[in-house]
């Protein structure tokens, strides 16, 4: 990329030179800051793994290191889910732990004794960097350097990106946003320059993709929406076959070898699109083939004859998948699929998925929150991504569109957009930096020496933008494609009218620079107050402030150190979904159900139990063998994201496959209560009397900060669950089942032996009264 | 009488095909035949795994798949080292096959991963 | 010493053997030390058949009156005594710091208990009876009274001295050798729920025996009547401790041991009641000298291959086996069934084999991992009447197959291999035609 092989102009290829290297030097200040923004986690707390699902990727990763990639690979592992345990090869996405097993494998072999707690901490902000810088590869593929540092930019903070990448937060997206990006920039870098290479690399990334992350349907399903959206305008090229083609065929296979896919590559409906335009595309090139070779009378003969004949061939073929789809109970669909689609599926259908809150559609304020003055910018980054059109501008815009909508379905995916935001905006700023700087140099140079002095200081901030304007004439060779072509012939004559046209006044433009410098400041004390204060939060660790100071709430860690140390390495502990991978990775014992809920009856079993009487919940749990009970209560704290908040999901699983549990017993008129008002059963029911064991003796009210209110069953004993550990501030409560007793009492009540014998003789003659 | 006209249509454009097609240079012909043997062995497994059922169906996937995904990479090739594409003039053939052969490389390391 | 080798042998044992009793020696599961609880000495000298039967058989009798300030069960956590008899029906609480939570305890603890209670039965005693499923008619002036199957005696009486023949029907509790002649009872009864399976009648009244107070006359139905009622029970806990409960106390004196006895409406005069040899033979199960298993030794195993393996794969063979014992009283003899059942069990037996055994006490039998993978146990519930129950568990993983266990080289595929390969192959061949056409 560096030396243009056209250097005629000294001056100018200097100047690119320089600009090459100047942005290199940026490229790698983003990282650096990508990297560093990123650590507030660490510098505020400590390097821990953050939250839930990471804590099992560390366990996991821990076992990769530990045994190896065969061993991991036929990994079952028997201390989840008991009794039915969890083949851990064919069920997790490896993407992740791989990357970071290959990390600790290198680092250690270069002799850089890590921990692999420290290498799974700096995973996801190591490859937030490269996430950054490909970013700059797309936008660059689809709108010059310029477009792509400064989207590189807004990427490497983004709120949303950074919610999900912070140090220590080691899930599947870490890794896999970057290799969404890199594939998009493959696929398009393929699209221009039409190379079995990079086509090859693409499926490579693609392949990359599926092993990390579930949303790889996104990519498999948007790649065949453009190619699909080219075919119907008329952008139809050779490219586009050469870029898709290869990608679906070994891409298929490639997703194939990943256990966790597996069949479903060729046997899921979220994969059949891509085949779909496979086939259309195969016809459109072999139409397009003969078209060439064909003179248009003879062409014209031969679409009537191909069309009457095809047309029905093709009914029939339609009819037969349609038929099949449909047979199926779900259409092939699954549910989290299925609820991207039909936002309310999920709620009306399958409580587990609707119980996880980070399933539930965003509301506007999250917007802002995460993804903040790119929601404004982006419109702009799409009507700059319209002048011109080209293949690659008009993937992105679908990729903007698609993803605006699936975020508008589910929180979660908005980490998808992040990178759409960052790309249009990216785009729409340059583009905007562009235009004003033009007209302040043309301004400059037409008022003198001296006021272009005073403009060149405004854009010497910006000194990629302008270097950014010279850049469709330096577009390489190989990109000669028709539109570039146009593109390229199109600069240089119609610049100087453009120019002239887009013109703006001085005075206006350095306004609106200094403006749109304000925007970025404004985006950029956001950004970092929220990489500071919001996101960077472990979750089991957590902090509050209060006007005597700091005060820290390390229960977690607490209850499961008490687990590891005062329980046998086989007890069963008991918990809801939510604590299953902390249990196993930090208790080291073995779960009844954990976060990858993939076996609705069992986790239903739990919630059954929890929301059953005592008596009902001991069988329960003793039918599985647990031995201890965990129920995590924030009543004391104030910590809202408590068990007794979940409740209402646990009943809703549980009575989902257990009909004896119905939700309205558990409301009072259609209100979830917990005090005097609460309805008996919900008073009576497990989760309320383990939560609230013994709590009015902390305050002698029993006032619930979390409800804000006083429970409504204070003093009760508990028959069948022994209390045997609970942390400093009450978070974490286990409890033990007791033994079934050793003796069956009889019949006569202790208290009533007790008693004198008259009142003995009174209940006898009490009792014999159904004789009369 | 539609159908007459229909036929003679046909007829009018099988030869013009086959007179177009002879124009093509050998090497395109070659990979042309290349491409026919490859969807031909992909519609024999086809009909094969159509009377014994799918059962080894990682199996039967490779073997369709390779055929498929062999027939696909020659088309690419012969896209790119037609001729008559403007599209890939400033690509040399060489740079094109050496493409090819890399993708071919990857296509059945993975089928022999995916075979058994 | 003995103790510590027995904590050795527990712990060594520990997976097996813990669900049994852990309070007596696992390898020596008699009783030794006997603490006699009484109302007054003279019981001593009344009963004293009794206790020199049991002296004779190596108890170390202590007797205390029950009301004695220095009785203790334990010192320093450990316990003195091995069982303990309550022959005080009318201690209305008990000296030192004995209490009936403290007895329940110690039958908790897995020791034995004989309980024998009187008309005039304290609540004190009630209330252990009751804590150990028993119910004592709540009457305190009852008695059993039976006007059909009454002991005849000189004096036409009152009927409340009753000739028991109604046994339960178990070698193990009441002996190999049949009791002929009726037990003599006279004493209050008792109820049971029939729910509660820990607690057995052994000697229950007739269908005509009713529990009332035998002086005043009946104003209401009584409460307990037939073969509701029942004279003497046995409770084995969940833990293995075993209980007598007896309405009587004067049943197990010397009195009734020597008389001899005639049940109403029959004309066989036995010479000498059964009492002696029932009371004998209740206390020999009671303090473990029969019906005691031990089960040692589990292994299982693939087949042909001795190593226990710590994971098994879907459609393995094994074999398992189990060893079983009976304690004799003086040694461990091997135990000999056909009904010693193993479960492979997740969630729900998987697999249910009855064990066959070689008669030396191994249990052994082979079968398929089901095709399920998950955590198993291999279970062995074994409860019989008047046994002690077994309940083995060992868990075991059964994993899929691994990615190189699957099947290859399938005849039917080889369509695809050929297809796959000739697509290899067509590719150099094209390259090389390809690259050398010219």
């Amino acid at each position: 990329m560096a030396a243009s092989s056209d250097t005629v102009v000294t001056p100018s290829s200097l100047r690119q030179a320089f600009g090459n290297v100047f942005s290199l030097f940026i490229l790698i200040l983003i990282g650096v800051l990508a990297f560093s923004i990123r650590l507030f986690s660490v510098i505020k707390y400590e390097s821990v793994i953050h939250e839930f699902d990471p804590y099992f990727n560390y366990r996991v990763t821990q076992f990769l290191t530990k045994n190896g990639i065969y061993d991991f690979w036929n990994w079952f592992d028997d201390r989840t889910w008991y009794p039915l345990g969890r083949v851990i090869g064919g069920t997790v996405y490896p993407g992740l732990t791989l990357t970071a097993g290959t990390l600790w494998w290198i680092l250690n072999s270069l002799n850089i004794p890590l921990s692999v707690e420290t290498v799974c901490v700096f995973t996801a902000p190591t490859f937030s960097a490269f996430a950054a810088w490909a970013t700059y590869l797309l936008t660059k593929e689809v709108k010059g350097p310029g477009a792509g540092l400064t989207a590189a930019a807004l990427l490497a903070m983004v709120p949303s990106y950074i919610s999900r990448s912070v140090a220590g937060s080691y899930d599947n997206e870490a890794v896999a946003i970057f290799a969404l990006i890199f594939t998009f920039y493959l696929y398009i870098k393929t699209l221009n320059t039409g190379s079995l290479f990079y086509a090859t690399l693409n499926a490579l990334a693609y392949f990359y993709m599926v092993c990390s992350w579930g949303g790889y349907t996104f990519i498999i399903n948007l790649i065949p929406m453009h190619a699909l959206l080219c075919i119907v305008t008329g952008r139809y090229s050779s490219r586009l076959y050469i870029a898709y083609a290869p990608l679906v065929i070994l891409g298929t296979l490639l997703a194939a070898l990943v256990p966790v896919v597996g069949f479903n590559a060729v046997m899921t409906s979220e994969h059949f699109a891509s085949f779909l335009v496979f086939i259309i595309l195969n016809v459109v090139g072999l139409v397009y083939y003969i078209k060439g070779i064909l003179t248009p009378k003879m062409f014209k003969v031969a679409v009537t004859l191909v069309i009457s004949a095809g047309l029905i061939v093709c009914c029939a073929v339609v009819a037969v998948l349609i038929a099949l789809v449909a047979s199926s109970p779900t259409k092939g669909w699954s549910g989290r699929s299925l609820s991207l689609l039909d936002p309310t599926y999920a709620s009306k259908y399958i409580p587990i998925i609707a119980s996880v809150s980070e399933h539930q559609p965003p509301t506007w304020p999250s917007y802002f929150m995460d993804i903040n003055v790119l929601a404004f910018l982006v419109p702009a980054g799409i009507i700059a991504c319209f002048l011109p059109l080209t293949d690659a501008s008009s993937f992105v815009i679908l990729y903007l569109v698609t993803s605006v909508y699936f975020s508008g379905v589910m929180v979660r995916l908005m980490l998808v957009l992040a990178p759409a935001a960052c790309i249009m905006s990216g785009i729409a700023l340059s583009s905007a930096f562009g235009v004003f700087t033009r007209s302040i140099k043309f301004a400059s140079i037409g008022k003198q020496v001296d006021a272009g002095d005073t403009g060149n200081g405004v854009t010497q901030n910006d000194v990629v933008k302008p270097d950014k304007t010279e850049e469709p004439p330096k577009e390489k060779a190989s990109r000669k494609k028709k539109k570039e072509k146009e593109n390229v012939e199109k600069t240089p004559i119609v610049a100087k009218s453009e120019r002239r046209l887009l013109m703006l006044p001085m005075e206006a433009s350095v306004v609106a620079i200094l403006l749109l410098m304000l925007l970025g400041a404004f985006y950029v004390v956001h950004c970092v107050w929220a990489a500071a204060e919001a996101y960077s939060a472990p979750s089991i660790v957590l902090t509050s402030h209060s006007h005597d100071g700091l005060h820290v709430f390390d229960d977690f860690r607490e209850a499961y150190a008490w687990l590891s140390h005062n329980t046998d390495v086989d007890d069963k502990v008991a918990s809801w979904w939510d604590y299953g991978y902390q249990t196993t990775a930090m208790a080291n014992r073995t779960v009844i159900v954990d976060n990858n809920t993939w076996n609705n009856t069992h986790i239903a079993t739990v919630g059954t139990a929890m929301s059953s009487p005592e008596k009902a919940a001991w069988e329960i749990f003793n039918s599985l063998d647990v031995k201890y009970v965990l129920v995590v209560f924030g009543g004391l704290v104030g910590y809202p994201s408590d068990d007794i908040n979940k409740f209402l999901w646990m009943v809703r699983i549980g009575g989902g496959v257990f009909p004896h549990i119905k939700e309205p017993d558990y409301l009072r008129d259609g209100q979830y209560r917990i005090d005097s008002m609460a309805t008996p059963t919900m008073l009576n029911c497990l989760m309320y009397k383990l939560s609230y064991y013994r709590f009015v003796e902390t305050d002698g009210k029993g006032f619930d900060r979390v409800r804000r209110t006083e429970i409504g069953k204070k003093h009760f004993k508990l028959t069948h669950f022994d209390e045997v550990f609970t942390t400093h501030h009450w978070m974490v409560r286990i409890y033990k089942l007791k033994p079934p007793k050793n003796r069956i009492r009889g019949k006569t009540k202790k208290s009533k032996s007790k008693s004198n014998s008259a009142s003995s003789k009174r209940s006898a003659t009490r009792k014999k009264n159904p004789w009369h | 009488m539609a159908k007459s006209s229909a036929t003679k249509d046909a007829q009018a454009l099988l030869h013009s095909l086959r007179s177009a097609y002879a124009s093509t240079p050998t090497n395109l012909k070659i990979i042309d035949i290349y491409v026919l043997f490859a969807i031909f062995t992909a519609v024999i497994q086809v009909g094969y795994m159509a009377i014994v059922g799918s059962f080894p169906f990682n199996s039967f996937l490779s073997g369709v798949l390779s055929c498929v995904g062999t027939a696909v990479l020659a088309v690419c090739l012969r896209i790119q080292v037609n001729k008559e594409n403007k599209e890939f003039k400033d690509l040399p053939p060489e740079r094109a096959y050496a493409d090819f052969v890399l993708c071919n490389l990857v296509l059945h390391l993975v089928i022999m991963n995916f075979l058994g | 010493m003995s103790r510590a080798l027995a904590l050795l042998a527990l712990l060594s044992s520990f997976p097996f053997l813990a669900l049994l009793s852990n309070a007596f020696s696992p390898e020596n599961p008699t009783d030794r030390r006997v603490l006699v609880l009484l109302d007054d000495f003279s019981i001593k000298s009344s009963h004293s058949l009794y206790f020199n039967s049991l002296q004779t058989r190596g108890y170390d009798l202590d007797f205390k009156l029950a009301d004695d300030p220095k009785i203790a069960l334990q010192r320093y956590g450990q316990y003195l005594y091995d069982a303990l008899i309550l022959f005080s029906p009318t201690i209305d609480s008990f000296g030192g710091s004995l209490n009936a939570a403290a007895i329940l305890e110690f039958v908790d603890a897995g020791h034995d208990l004989i309980l024998a209670a009187d008309a005039s039965a304290s609540d004190l005693i009630r209330e252990i009876a009751s804590e150990c499923g028993v119910d004592f008619d709540e009457d305190v002036a009852a008695m059993v009274v039976d006007h059909t199957s009454y002991a005849v005696s000189d004096t036409e009486g009152d009927h409340t001295l009753i000739a028991g023949d109604n046994f339960i029907q178990s070698d193990v509790i009441l002996g190999g050798e049949k009791i002929k002649a009726p037990v003599l009872f006279k004493g209050i009864g008792h109820s049971i729920n029939p729910a509660n399976s820990l607690v057995m009648k052994i000697l229950s009244a007739s269908p005509s025996a009713y529990s009332a107070n035998p002086k005043s006359k009946l104003s209401a139905p009584p409460t307990l009547t037939g073969s509701a009622i029942s004279l003497v029970s046995v409770v084995q806990a969940r833990n293995n401790a075993r209980i007598l409960i007896s309405g009587s106390l004067s049943m197990f004196g010397n009195r009734f041991f020597r008389s001899g006895v005639q049940k109403a409406g029959s004309t066989i005069n036995h010479d000498k009641s059964g009492n002696e040899q029932f009371v004998t033979e209740t206390s020999k199960w009671v303090f473990h000298e029969r019906g005691h298993l031990k089960a040692v030794n589990v292994r299982h195993h693939k087949v042909e291959e001795a190593e226990e393996p710590s994971i098994y794969r879907i459609n393995d063979d094994l074999e398992y086996s189990v060893e079983i014992y009976e304690w004799s009283g003086t040694s461990w003899e091997p135990y000999v069934a056909d009904d010693v059942q193993v479960q492979f069990y997740m969630m729900s037996p998987y697999v249910l084999k009855t064990l066959s055994t070689n008669q030396k006490g191994v249990y052994y039998t082979s079968f398929k991992v089901p095709d399920v993978y998950g955590v198993f146990q291999f279970k062995v519930e074994y409860e019989k009447l008047g046994f002690t129950s077994l309940s083995l568990a060992k868990q075991i993983p059964v994993r899929p197959f691994r990615h190189n266990e699957y099947e290859r080289f399938i005849t039917t595929a080889f369509p695809y291999y050929g297809a796959s390969f000739s697509m290899m192959g067509g590719f150099f061949l094209f390259s090389l035609v390809y690259l050398y056409h010219k």
